[in-house]
């Protein structure tokens, strides 16, 4: 069977404040509609590779891309891209839920209203339809116009998650989503990005070893800003080539 | 025109209308200490820093009288106002550290730093002024103080608290007394934090006017008699800004020019020694 | 025995030196409120409570005062300045924590804070000698023919232009007060966590939309509670206003109007009151103010702690 490309990333190296070499010739496709897990220990460099796809460090001064990220036949890493465009069509979950200091139907529907939408109803029901996508709907069906803070952590996750759904995004990044949540929200959380990639998308940042081989199709081990090996999350966890992934995976790392 | 157009264009317009707010902000910023130097610098004379006032209306004399009441009237207040500063906020940052108490008086010392210091003016008059029969340099010490304290002891509760708890532990460990873990431990630790406060505290009251209107009053004459009228330089800009003499309007911006440069220099070396101490 | 009984005595007098010192609060704000009580009491007694406050009278010669004068003057030079100031200095907050490049963020809070240890005395001669005359040669006249021609607002420009006079005072006032409130915008802003402003870049909000939607909502109660203290300031100030209000006893109904403040009456008057009761009013007047100062500032301090410990979490 042969997949879809949706990004592909050619020789893409990334500087921090001019001189802080982060990512280090990363070069990997990412499939469509299957999720990719970047691995590795702390510092790394995969959530920096992860904030390349939405151009995330364009926030912040001192940064600097060499290399390619296509999409579409585009590299979104040229000046000319539009941010702003390919950043709602390109969703992100944080580490720790980031609702919005609005009700929780106004969380859903910012996005949206970003984009245009004023019309009510068809507001209402992206509102509902996200939120399904999300596993919460029934969950807060009753509240819609409480406050999103007053949801517990593992719900303001899927809140988050909703909202990112209801632009209808083609790709989620998911920035170690679980890190701050307890089992259970966490185990929803994992079946969440199994359903939803039948649709999107994901590519996944996550330093819990079990998660990536629950959850992914194909897995990135980084080290040091280099993506030591790429391929079929089976392959890495089971018969990896490189030396440092084994004992990364097998937990005999240094 | 698509909708991102818009909404692109409508940030651009927002930014810079706040861009234009700060440079209107640094605008004034630059206007008043500009005005103040250009007119401060060219009424600066050598003379008035030695000389005394002559009789109104007449050119010549000097602000050596203001300028040594106002040092002494600070230098008093500070005398007072530091240590009831100091020691007030070290019983909040130790003693009573994470107590109710201790809460309620930084809330209302904070509250206090901001209250019209014209009303503390009034505040010491009834005191002070009235029952003895004149106005003082005392007086004024004292209302400077009541705005110095304060200030002081926020800052010193601060600095206190950010001493980390472990630093105490380990000189009880020794057998030290509580009074003697502040006094050579805790204190020394804060020490430049202490100090940016005190100095910050006297930029804060060597500005003052208001409070100086009706404690130490004024007076024409040098003087080194805490116990008389003592002339500082900001009433004396008061009454000479509101006179009808060219001379007295010159000297005026003279003295503003020496204020603000005594002040700025310290809230700069206030930030500064601050600075230094947290890069460290 | 006997040295472990001397560090106890020792000890126990430290603490109760600092418990002292500590109080010296209280003493203030208890002594003030007392002495301005006990001070307005003849005042209080000869011309009511509530009489006093509404009272327009201001005549030292027939030694009948009222307060309602000095009070709309207070806020009305207040409310003016509030007006110019707030906008403008949430305007250098977002400048300074969103537009501005790193390399200036640093010199132009600096600047600020600097605008802000600049002693008011010299805001008020610079008032009087630099922007009184421009006020009444050049920005008075201009509004008198814009503004000025406009139907209802027509009645806020009458008078002649001389630049001594509310919307002067409220300038200066204005420009005393924008770094207070700019700083702590500033800083109530800062608490808006970065990752928070990054999903919603995340969701394709423009720099202004999150500003607008995620910093401002995160941060009102901070912003507000500085908005507060800025007027409770506001009201107390005396040096910035004294010099150009005009110390006149009359309810304003132009802006070109002179009029006087509570704080600027003190100025004027306090040293001059030739009868117990003109003191006496006078000190009436200084309670009024410091019941409405403290009562702002003590909000502003609420909002202020509760902002920083919605978001300290």
């Amino acid at each position: 069977m042969t997949l879809d490309i949706e990004f592909s990333v050619k020789n893409l190296d990334f500087f921090y404040n001019g001189d802080n070499h982060a990512l280090k010739d990363v070069t990997l496709p990412i499939h469509r509609n299957q999720v990719t897990a970047l691995i590795g220990p702390s510092g790394c460099g995969k959530t920096t590779l992860l904030r390349c796809f939405n151009r995330m460090h364009d926030l912040y001064p001192r940064h600097r891309y060499e290399g390619e990220i296509i999409f579409e036949d585009r590299n979104i890493l040229a000046d000319d891209v539009d941010l702003i465009k390919l950043r709602s069509r390109i969703g992100m979950v944080f580490q720790k839920p980031t609702p919005f200091p609005m009700s929780i139907a106004e969380n859903i529907a910012y996005g949206l209203r970003l984009k245009g939408v004023r019309n009510k109803s068809e507001l209402t029901g992206r509102i509902e339809q996200a939120l399904k996508n999300a596993a919460l709907w029934e969950e807060v069906r009753d509240k819609m116009n409480a406050n999103a803070y007053d949801l517990s952590g593992g719900q303001q996750q899927r809140l988050v998650i909703a909202r990112a759904l209801a632009v209808e995004p083609e790709v989620l990044l998911f920035d170690e989503p679980t890190s701050a949540l307890d089992p259970i929200s966490t185990a929803k959380i994992e079946e969440l990005v199994v359903t939803l990639k039948k649709h999107i998308t994901i590519i996944i940042v996550t330093h819990n070893m079990q998660q990536a081989a629950r959850v992914s199709d194909m897995t990135g081990f980084m080290y040091l800003g280099e993506l030591i090996e790429f391929g079929s999350t089976e392959k890495i966890f089971t018969a990896p080539e490189k030396k440092q992934t084994d004992d990364y995976i097998t937990g005999r790392f240094g | 025109m698509d909708i991102e157009q818009k909404r692109k264009i409508e940030s651009i317009v927002a930014l810079v209308f706040s861009t234009l707010a700060a440079f209107a902000g640094l605008f004034w910023l630059v206007f008043i200490l500009g005005d103040v130097i250009v007119h401060g610098i060219g009424a600066l004379k050598l003379s008035l820093f030695f000389n005394d006032p002559v009789p109104a209306g007449m050119a010549g004399g000097g602000l050596r009288h203001a300028m040594v009441g106002q040092l002494m009237t600070t230098f008093f207040a500070t005398l007072i106002g530091v240590p009831v500063g100091v020691l007030g906020g070290t019983f909040l940052a130790e003693y009573a550290r994470r107590t109710k108490y201790a809460r309620v008086i930084s809330v209302l010392a904070d509250i206090i730093v901001s209250v019209p210091s014209i009303v503390i003016g009034t505040f010491i008059y009834a005191i002070m002024v009235r029952p003895l029969g004149h106005f003082s340099g005392w007086a004024g010490s004292v209302a400077l103080s009541l705005i110095m304290i304060p200030v002081v002891l926020r800052t010193t509760e601060d600095m206190l608290s950010m001493v980390p708890w472990t630093l105490r532990e380990a000189a009880f460990a020794l057998g030290a007394p509580y009074y003697k873990v502040i006094i050579q431990v805790v204190y020394r630790g804060a020490a430049t934090g202490i100090l940016t406060g005190i100095l910050l505290s006297i930029a804060r009251v060597a500005g003052e006017t208001a409070p100086l209107m009706f404690t130490s009053f004024n007076n024409n004459f040098f003087s080194w008699d805490m116990s008389r009228p003592m002339a500082s330089l900001t009433v004396t800009i008061f009454q000479y800004a509101m006179g009808p003499y060219d001379d007295w309007h010159q000297q005026a911006w003279a003295a503003s020019f020496v204020i603000t440069v005594f002040i700025l220099i310290l809230t700069l070396l206030g930030r500064f020694v601050l600075k230094w101490r947290f890069k460290q | 025995m006997a040295t472990s009984n001397k560090k106890n005595v020792l000890d126990l007098s430290f603490s109760l030196i600092t418990a002292v010192a500590s109080l010296s609060i209280i003493f203030i704000i208890v002594g003030i409120f007392w002495i301005l009580v006990r001070e307005s009491a003849p005042a209080i007694h000869k011309f009511g409570f509530i009489d006093f406050l509404i009272s327009t009278e201001w005549n030292p010669v027939k030694e009948l005062f009222g307060a309602a004068a000095n009070i709309s003057g207070t806020f009305m030079t207040t409310a003016l300045a509030l007006l110019f100031a707030v906008p403008t200095a949430i305007g250098i907050a977002i400048f300074v924590t969103e537009v501005a490049p790193n390399f200036l963020k640093g010199p132009v809070g600096i600047a600020i804070e600097l605008l802000a240890a600049i002693p008011s005395i010299i805001y008020g001669m610079w008032g009087l000698f630099t922007l009184a005359p421009i006020m009444s040669r050049h920005i008075e006249p201009f509004l008198q023919k814009t503004l000025g021609k406009l139907p209802v607002l027509e009645v806020l420009f009458r008078g002649t232009p001389l630049g001594i006079d509310i919307l002067t005072a409220s300038v200066i006032l204005a420009i005393m007060i924008i770094p207070f409130t700019a700083s702590i915008a500033r800083d109530s802003f800062n608490l808006t966590p970065a990752v928070v402003k990054e999903s919603a870049y995340a969701l394709g909000a423009t720099q202004w939309e999150v500003v607008k939607n995620i910093v401002l909502p995160y941060s009102k109660l901070g912003v507000f509670g500085g908005i507060v203290l800025s007027l409770g300031r506001a009201l107390g100030e005396t040096m910035a206003v004294a010099f150009v209000l005009g110390n006149n006893h009359k309810i304003a109904t132009s802006f070109l109007d002179a009029a006087a403040t509570i704080t600027v009456t003190l100025a004027n008057e306090f040293t001059e009151a030739d009868s117990d009761i003109y003191l006496s009013s006078l000190y009436y007047l200084a309670l009024v103010l410091f019941v409405m100062s403290f009562i702002a500032l003590a909000i502003a301090k609420l909002m202020l702690i509760r902002a920083e410990r919605k978001y300290s979490r």
